[in-house]
């Protein structure tokens, strides 16, 4: 694997970490960061940081939109929702991901 | 993305730019604030200690805020501000250039931009009510003597109602002009509109007050009935809201006024005042009926050519049903505006100004990317380092392109205020020369039509002067420039297009100098205190009566009016000429020896020569027995004509006839006019005209019915009192004698001067704006020729060779250009001297001429002193180091 294909490959599943996310609620960056951080129990231990970055395409692309809105202890904060183009697509990359994963166990059973 | 939504994008971020950062700093902040609570409130850290973990986890702050600001397109507009910051940097390093370039572009910006609006809003000007463009004008045009038919309109109206299918409702209007008497306000001149009702219906646009007109109020016999205006209303009746029922007497007629019209309603052509259209066709022998306007508005789903092609079928049914009126007639449905503008010719001439002002902007463009090609050259070493150090091609052309951008901006810009200042003088110079009868949606502004297409053209002048000399220079090999630069010189070369440019150049500088100089002396002419004095006590009026009116009842109320005239106090004297001083119209006049001249002539009463104070110098004045009979055979010359067409001899007892004004054409059977005799001579009047004008007067007859100009000579200077008087007595005289375009002498030389001063100071812009390009162009020329020919100068001084030796053999080729083009630009200058009786040079070719050639001589030299100096300063062991 070249370095290229694997910040693509990740670069690919940041998306569709952040897409299933938001796909469950609208939510600010933070707490996409915190819920990944939990649900993956530390094993994705990302760079908070390229959050934004990965959040700004996306919003870019018409899969997720944002607006500001208010925390439950009234901070202000800019909130992502995920679009209906952004479910379709998640539909799409938990297809191709399952069938990819599937593939994947089966060449890694065979040998 | 298309390349159009990526520009449309990073256009909004460029905007939202602000707005980007701000919400970024913002998510940021809260998100490292929420992650040090969080280790804070589960890890139990300190404050600070909690800050700084939270700020490690999420990465580098500048690094993550770069990558989002590289995803929203800034990243390439950063780029993009730097070209221009270099841009605007060099446009004040070289303040020279940019002067030049600047000023010779925005002067041809603002003639284009001018032109451009002008003609847009001739051609293109729009009827301003409810679909507008669907209004059409139907005229009848005579085939055969390419004249209007506007006599048989009135008789042809029936049929076009009946058989226009294409056009819903067909209307028609004549102006007649009224005066206006109510006892609400003094009485005044009017365009009065007669108008079909169906007009108004046709122009969509309800009333304010009452009503407009009904078919009704055509009928003979039906009660006189009025529309006014919205001004009108104002300043005659305070805008009081029971106008209607109130008096208005037009003319010798009492009308009721039915209704107002909205303010800016001034259809059909500048009008506030509308009455009902009462012509009947069968009291007119067909051919001969008054003229009238027709106009309509085109059927739902009807285009104009439909109607055009329908008023061709009924066109040919006319030509056979009647073909004593309508045999060579030929109908013609326009758009209604253009109806104004009258004819394909004018459109056409129209889009020939256009084109020739686009060349004109080729040409300045050319030049200034001659120019700005030059200084290229002197930076082909920058350009090839920055090459060598992996500045791609496209980097460097993008540089030199937004530079030119910049360049052609900023001249785009004071081109485009220069040309809205012109414009406002235009239009006020228009409703003051046109009055009633400039229709009322002619408004001359800078249009946005116009501006658009001045950005484009500065957009495309950077092309021109920034992209072409870029891609040449960066087109070389990098090498061989690096190696020039070592050389200290240049591997560009100037081709022979430079060489006829700078020739066309001084050419056309030294052939426009003189008019611009002789325009500047004449508008330093000044009047001294006394005539202007006199200018100011003399009132001219030109007096008008219904053509309706038979002529010796016209010539008896006009006697009438001038002896009440007489009577009054503040009146020295009354005369009579058939225009106005300074407004004669023009004629072409032959003497024995078959030399013409244009001049103007005027028939004047006898008494014209002492109310404007004119001493008779040879000869005599008018005398009764010349007025006598229908003819008169005797004239009296002024100065200016014995110098045109007699060498300045006196013209006394010379004969003189009038020749045609163009060239006769061959079948023309016309005998010549009769000879005339010259029986005096009086000095030029006004002495204000621009250039010395020969005049011709002839003594006016008592039959001599035609409007004609009242001289009034007052005892004061105040004339504005008067004014009125006039008007008054005019009405008091009769109710249908009119009278109109009341000035003074001193307003009539100003308006006269007014289009002519306007014409000098184009001439004057351009020849400025000629004179500095040609300067820079020669200068840039002589600069280069020596960067370029550096080493060979070196090897010359060292083998001894002397300053003048240097610079001759350096040199001569550019002063053989300029010396090629002031021969030429002088040759020009003095044919069209010749051919305009002197009007070139304002009569003094001996001293403008020479004049001219030593101001481009030393134009010439003034720009070689920099170089020569230059030149002159190359060390040989300097330029010859680099061997």
């Amino acid at each position: 694997l070249t370095i290229r294909a694997q910040t693509d490959a990740l670069r690919g599943s940041l998306d569709l970490i952040i897409l299933k996310t938001l796909s469950l609620a609208p939510q600010h960056g933070w707490g996409i960061s915190l819920r990944l951080q939990q649900t993956s129990k530390g094993v994705l231990e990302v760079n908070q940081g390229s959050l934004y970055p990965a959040l700004q395409r996306l919003e870019k692309d018409g899969l997720i939109t944002s607006e500001w809105g208010t925390t439950d202890n009234h901070r202000r904060a800019r909130y992502y929702r995920i679009t209906a183009s952004g479910r379709r697509a998640l539909g799409e990359e938990l297809e191709s991901w399952k069938r990819f994963a599937a593939g994947l166990d089966a060449v890694l059973r065979s040998t | 993305m298309s390349w159009i939504d990526g520009a449309r994008a990073r256009l909004h971020l460029l905007f939202a730019k602000h707005a980007a950062e701000s919400r970024m700093d913002e998510e940021i902040a809260f998100h490292v604030e929420m992650e040090s609570q969080r280790l804070m409130r589960e890890g139990g850290l300190s404050p600070d200690e909690a800050r700084r973990r939270a700020l490690v986890t999420f990465g580098g702050v500048t690094q993550h805020k770069e990558e989002l600001r590289a995803g929203r397109g800034v990243a390439w507009l950063g780029g993009l501000s730097l070209d221009f910051r270099l841009a605007l940097r060099m446009l004040v390093k070289y303040p020279g250039l940019t002067l030049v370039a600047v000023v010779g572009m925005a002067v041809a910006v603002a003639i284009a931009a001018v032109t451009f609006s002008a003609i847009y809003t001739i051609l293109n000007g729009g009827l301003p009510v409810s679909e507008g463009d669907r209004v059409v004008a139907i005229r009848n045009l005579d085939r055969r003597i390419g004249n209007e038919g506007r006599q048989t309109h009135l008789h042809d109206l029936a049929t076009w109602r009946q058989s226009m299918t294409t056009v819903s409702e067909l209307g028609a209007y004549r102006i007649v002009d009224r005066n206006v008497i109510s006892g609400t306000g003094p009485s005044e001149s009017a365009r009065v509109a007669e108008m079909t009702a169906s007009g108004f219906r046709i122009a969509r646009t309800p009333p304010l007050v009452g009503r407009y007109l009904h078919d009704d109020d055509e009928r003979p016999g039906a009660e006189p009935v009025v529309v006014i205006g919205y001004d009108l209303w104002q300043s005659r009746f305070g805008g009081r809201l029971d106008i209607v029922g109130h008096i208005i007497q037009l003319g010798d007629t009492k009308h009721r006024v039915i209704g107002v019209m909205p303010r800016g309603f001034a259809f059909p052509v500048n009008n506030r005042l509308w009455t009902p259209l009462r012509l009947n066709p069968a009291a007119y022998e067909p051919g001969h009926a008054p003229s009238i306007d027709v106009f309509g508005r085109l059927a739902d789903g009807a285009s104009i050519e439909d109607a055009r092609r329908q008023a061709v079928t009924i066109a040919q049914r006319l030509a056979a049903a009647e073909p004593a009126t309508h045999a060579t007639m030929r109908t013609r449905v326009v758009p209604y505006t253009h109806a104004f503008i009258d004819n394909a010719e004018a459109t056409w001439t129209y889009h020939l100004i256009q084109a020739l002002i686009t060349m004109l902007l080729v040409v300045i463009g050319t030049n200034v990317a001659i120019l700005v090609y030059a200084r290229t050259a002197s930076r082909m070493g920058e350009i090839a380092i920055r090459n060598a150090l992996g500045a791609s091609r496209r980097r460097v052309v993008t540089q030199l392109f937004a530079e030119a951008l910049a360049l052609s901006l900023i001249a785009a810009a004071v081109g485009n205020i220069i040309a809205h200042f012109a414009l406002l003088n235009i239009d006020a110079a228009l409703m003051r020369i046109g009055g009633e009868q400039l229709p009322y949606w002619l408004r001359v502004h800078l249009t946005p039509g116009a501006m658009l297409y001045s950005v484009g053209l500065a957009v495309l002048a950077a092309v021109i002067v920034g992209v072409v000399p870029a891609l040449k220079a960066t087109g070389r090999h990098v090498r061989a420039s690096l190696q020039h630069l070592s050389a200290g010189t240049s591997g560009m070369r100037l081709g022979r297009s430079w060489t006829v440019l700078v020739i066309a150049q001084v050419t056309i500088a030294v052939a426009v100098l003189p008019l611009a100089i002789a325009g500047i002396s004449n508008w330093r002419k000044q009047q001294s205190a006394e005539e202007k004095l006199a200018a100011k006590k003399v009132l001219t009026a030109t007096l008008f009566l219904d053509p309706d009116t038979a002529s010796a009842r016209y010539v008896a109320l006009r006697g009438e009016l001038m002896r009440r005239l007489e009577g009054e106090p503040g009146v020295t004297d009354v005369a009579l000429a058939s225009a106005a001083p300074a407004s004669e119209p023009a004629e072409r006049t032959e003497a024995e020896d078959k030399s013409t001249s244009v001049v103007y002539g005027v028939r004047i009463d006898r008494r014209y020569f002492d109310v404007l104070d004119i001493p008779v110098l040879a000869g005599r004045a008018f005398e009764a027995g010349d007025v006598t009979g229908k003819t008169t055979s005797v004239v009296i010359v002024n100065r200016s004509f014995a110098r045109n067409l007699f060498a300045g001899a006196n013209p006394v007892g010379r004969r003189i006839r009038v020749a045609p004004m163009n060239a006769r054409p061959a079948n023309d059977t016309l005998a010549p006019a009769p000879w005339e005799e010259i029986v005096g001579m009086v000095p030029d009047f006004p002495v204000d005209s621009t250039t010395p004008e020969p005049r011709v007067y002839r003594p006016m007859l008592p039959s001599d019915a035609e409007p004609a100009t009242l001289v009034v000579r007052l005892k004061g200077v105040n004339a504005a009192p008067f004014t009125q008087t006039l008007r008054e007595l005019t009405v008091a005289t009769d109710p249908m004698l009119r009278i109109d375009r009341i000035k003074t002498l001193e307003q009539n030389l100003e308006d006269e001067s007014s289009a002519t001063r306007l014409f000098i100071i184009v001439v004057e812009l351009v020849t400025l704006s000629t004179l500095l390009l040609s300067a820079a162009g020669i200068y840039a020329l002589m600069a280069f020729t020596i960067t370029r020919r550096r080493r060979e100068i070196g090897i010359r001084a060292a083998l001894g060779a002397g300053p003048r030796r240097l610079l001759v053999g350096v040199l001569s080729r550019v002063m053989a250009q300029i010396a090629v083009g002031i021969l030429i630009g002088t040759a020009i200058a003095a044919f069209l001297d010749d051919r305009i009786n002197g009007g070139w040079t304002g009569r003094r070719p001996q001293v403008v001429l020479p004049g001219v050639i030593a101001l481009m001589i030393g134009v010439g030299l003034i720009t070689a002193i920099g170089p020569a100096r230059r030149a002159l300063g190359i060390q040989p062991t300097e330029a010859l180091r680099a061997e």
